[in-house]
């Protein structure tokens, strides 16, 4: 039951975030318009391109679609509605997310296209920029709440939430989660005037369709993610917790969302710099005023 | 329309009658149309066409479009690229050619129309009721064209000078032969690649079943990267030995890699061929397929009214200024004076397209860097620029000063354009902004400044001078001399030199900035980074028409 629900809202909520996409290129409010365009897609030839590495080529949509929701499975929608309240929760999501990597770089090698495989390996690089910009915030988070269990985390934001807390954990969260769910201006792997779509490119059909469901998907996991860890989940008054946990999922995911339309895409080597330059030192900063403010503030 | 016997919607296996599902999926289809556009986007709205508000999202690659819009005519190169797009698109595909003859390569188009908007959208909606209608209709005819066919040799993975036709065991060390694609380095296979450079598809011998099962396009000549078997035992070492050395040190192998000429970063018609190392560029050079091929020797005498209108629609990103250009030098040659009254009309003409040449390089620079807002503000702010009267400017103002401010404010991108692409003043090829840009810094960042301060210039300059009129020309009667005259087009100056004879041109010769400037790009893009060396030739802002081979 709780499986079907958590599912449900998410899928639920990445078809509102393409209706909310939709609406802000076509400026028309089309609510039908995804689902029609999945069912587009489904009609559309499925090209396998020639020589691929086949288990490559059709893994990868699905593995990304099987991370995104192995990720939402660990965060609670409301004290009681989890898949699995697991007790290393906060580093598990971290743990599936690292599958990221690993649909895109067979996403870009299966093809066997060169834009697509520049696309993965570009991914390669931008891992290597976000990934410590994911786990040293979360671990601020987990000081604060004594706990890796994230319906504890949530527990601890109470009274305050971490992006009170902790607001420069929750900047630094933000933007790598964008850096995660490669959404423009970080996508790099996409590239769509650079790559030509890059790991997109050369999907089709049905296949295509997986992929665009995946990625909006993975929005929707990390910007429930993003709530948990600093927009203290279910908490908030008058309305029942889930509410509360997906109006907060939502709007995140949307501002993630429309975020890249006004912005150019990010260099590569700019991303690296600065992620480990000025963001490492940041998230370091951040450990240390929360340990401190846990040690001072009883 | 699906009785057409050409028809080239594409789809399954024939069916009796479609299922109520398969309607329902061909409508739907029908209603989420998107388009390839070629040459492309900004050609599209250089005519003054707005494909989005006609009804067809624009996609940045053929595996993404149902429909392949063509916009004017092609070269002969073009013709063999609109081929290899069409082969890649997913069925069910249709084309829709405006303005212009349906390329050669191509299946009968579905539907034909003329270049403006109003025509456009009643062909979108054509396209739609076919592809309603016929989008799994049995295909009459495999679509199958020369430039899709690759020859497949066998080469020793260890004796390069072995190469057969047929499989079999090298003479000299007994090792199995190697699958390989004969030409890949070819010029003749290279100029054709469209998007893909090594893939392109074979729809021919593959019928797609449209009921969720795939058994498709499982191409016989597998494995032709892919098979490391047989060097397996080989040290790294060994395999790279005489492979050349990167930047990195590192001895790996070189891609050589085609962007464009239908490329969503880089104007249509423009190919660049990249050698990667990773996504580095150890070396790159750009040819124009789009363009004149009338120059010199086998060009016709035509008379002069005839000249000017090849001339303008022979450059489609600039068509006034060389409206205005080829009217300058036939009456310079027929001895006219300058009358002041025509020459500030067209002189404004002139303005009015450079302020909307430039806006469509901004649209551009949106569409290259992912960044929606500009594109889509840029684009809109051209075609309502294009025809605007002195009026129309006035109101126009606010939102050109906007679009200015909001970019100086936009984060990201000077740390996206600031450093690259850096051209010195010492560069004798650099014509219009691009020298004027080279004074303040050089890099993509000054060159998107002085596009931006040219724009408020020709602004003024408009609402100094009387109404733009279209350059037409004068009467010049039958008249015989030899004319010269230089306009600065939106891509900096133009130079014609014509022989007039009796009232037709015998012969000329054209210099143009873009002639120029493609030269550069070898040197732009030495050493650097992918996504840097896509701008730094994105901001010369190159018309592939206006490169005079």
């Amino acid at each position: 039951m709780t499986v079907a629900i958590v599912l449900l809202t998410l899928f639920g909520s990445a078809w509102l975030l393409a209706v909310i996409e939709g609406w802000t290129v076509t400026g028309r409010l089309q609510p039908a318009a995804p689902l029609l365009s999945g069912l587009a897609h489904l009609g559309r030839e499925s090209i396998v391109p020639r020589s691929p590495d086949r288990v490559f080529f059709e893994a990868a949509p699905v593995l990304l679609l099987v991370v995104a929701v192995l990720g939402a499975a660990v965060l609670p929608l409301a004290p009681d509605l989890v898949i699995a309240d697991l007790g290393t929760g906060a580093l598990f999501i971290n743990a599936a997310l690292a599958y990221v990597l690993v649909a895109l770089i067979m996403a870009g090698w299966g093809p066997n296209g060169a834009y697509a495989m520049i696309g993965g390996w570009r991914f390669l690089g931008q891992l290597i920029a976000y990934s410590m910009l994911i786990v040293m915030p979360i671990t601020a988070v987990a000081m604060r709440a004594e706990s890796l269990v994230n319906t504890a985390i949530v527990g601890s934001q109470a009274d305050l939430w971490n992006i009170v807390y902790q607001p420069l954990g929750f900047v630094l969260f933000y933007i790598a989660a964008m850096a995660l769910a490669f959404r423009s201006p970080f996508d790099l792997p996409t590239a769509e005037g650079e790559l030509a779509g890059g790991v997109d490119a050369e999907y089709t059909g049905v296949r295509l369709a997986v992929l665009r469901l995946a990625r909006l998907t993975l929005v929707v996991t990390l910007a429930a993610a993003t709530t948990v860890f600093y927009l203290g989940g279910w908490h908030g008054p008058l309305l029942p917790p889930w509410a509360w946990s997906l109006i907060k999922t939502l709007a995140v995911a949307v501002s993630m969302l429309l975020a890249g339309g006004y912005l150019p895409r990010i260099r590569e080597a700019d991303l690296m710099r600065w992620c480990w330059t000025l963001g490492i030192p940041l998230a370091l900063l951040n450990i240390v005023i929360v340990g401190l403010l846990i040690l001072v503030v009883p | 329309m699906t009785s057409d016997p050409t028809m080239t919607l594409l789809g399954a296996r024939h069916q009796k009658r479609p299922s109520a599902l398969k309607k329902l999926v061909s409508r739907v289809m029908a209603r989420n149309l998107s388009c390839l556009i070629v040459p492309g986007p900004e050609v599209a709205l250089a005519h003054g066409l707005d494909v989005t508000a006609a009804g067809m999202r624009i996609a940045a690659t053929p595996r993404d479009a149902g429909v392949l819009l063509i916009i004017g005519e092609l070269s002969q190169k073009m013709d063999e690229v609109v081929a290899v797009l069409y082969a890649q698109m997913p069925r069910p595909r249709a084309t829709l050619v405006l303005g212009g003859p349906a390329p050669s390569s191509l299946p009968h188009p579905d539907v034909s129309a003329g270049l403006s908007q109003e025509e456009l959208t009643e062909a979108v909606g054509r396209v739609q009721r076919a592809m309603a209608e016929g989008a799994f209709a049995a295909s009459p005819e495999d679509f199958d064209a020369s430039v899709l066919h690759v020859r497949i040799e066998y080469v020793c993975p260890m004796h390069p000078e072995v190469v057969q036709d047929e499989p079999g065991s090298c003479p000299k060390c007994g090792m199995d032969l190697v699958a390989h694609e004969a030409g890949e380095d070819e010029g003749a296979t290279e100029e054709a690649s469209g998007h893909h450079g090594h893939d392109h598809e074979h729809h021919h011998d593959h019928e797609q079943q449209h009921d969720g099962s795939d058994g498709h396009s499982e191409d016989e000549h597998s494995g032709h990267e892919h098979d490391h078997g047989a060097s397996g035992f080989m040290s790294m070492i060994e395999v790279t030995k005489d492979l050349s050395r990167s930047a990195d040190g590192l001895q790996m192998d070189w891609l050589e890699v085609p962007f464009g000429p239908v490329f969503p970063g880089l104007p249509g018609g423009l190919k660049l061929t990249f050698t990667l190392d990773g996504d580095g560029v150890t070396g790159g050079q750009a040819t124009s397929l789009a363009g004149m091929t009338t120059e010199g020797e086998d060009f016709e005498e035509v008379d002069a009214g005839t000249f000017i209108d090849h001339l303008a629609s022979a450059m489609p990103l600039a068509p006034v200024s060389y409206r205005l250009l080829a009217c300058l030098a036939i009456e310079q040659a027929a001895g006219l004076n300058d009358d002041p009254a025509t020459t500030q009309a067209r002189n404004a003409a002139l303005e009015r397209e450079r302020i909307a040449s430039h806006l469509g390089w901004l649209a551009q620079v949106g569409r290259q860097l992912g960044f929606a807002w500009l594109t889509h503000r840029a684009s809109t702010l051209q075609l309502q620029f294009r025809d605007a009267n002195r009026n129309r400017f006035v109101e126009l103002e606010p939102a050109l000063r906007a679009l200015g401010t909001r970019l100086g404010r936009t984060p990201l991108l000077k740390a996206r354009l600031k450093g690259i692409g850096v051209l010195s003043t010492e560069s004798s090829d650099l014509r219009g902004p691009v020298a004027r840009a080279a004074n303040e810094g050089g890099d993509a960042w000054a060159r998107l400044w002085q596009r931006l301060a040219e724009i408020s210039a020709s602004f003024d300059l408009i609402k100094g001078a009387g109404e733009p009129e279209l350059p037409s020309l004068r009467d010049i009667g039958g008249v015989s001399g030899t004319g010269e005259a230089t306009v600065d087009t939106p891509r900096g100056e133009a130079n014609l030199r014509l022989k007039l004879a009796r009232g037709h041109v015998k012969s000329y010769k054209l210099d143009t900035a873009c002639s120029h400037h493609i030269g550069l790009v070898e040197k732009l893009v030495e050493g650097r980074e992918l996504g840097d060396a896509l701008v730094a030739v994105g901001s010369l802002d190159l018309s592939p028409w206006e490169v005079i081979p």
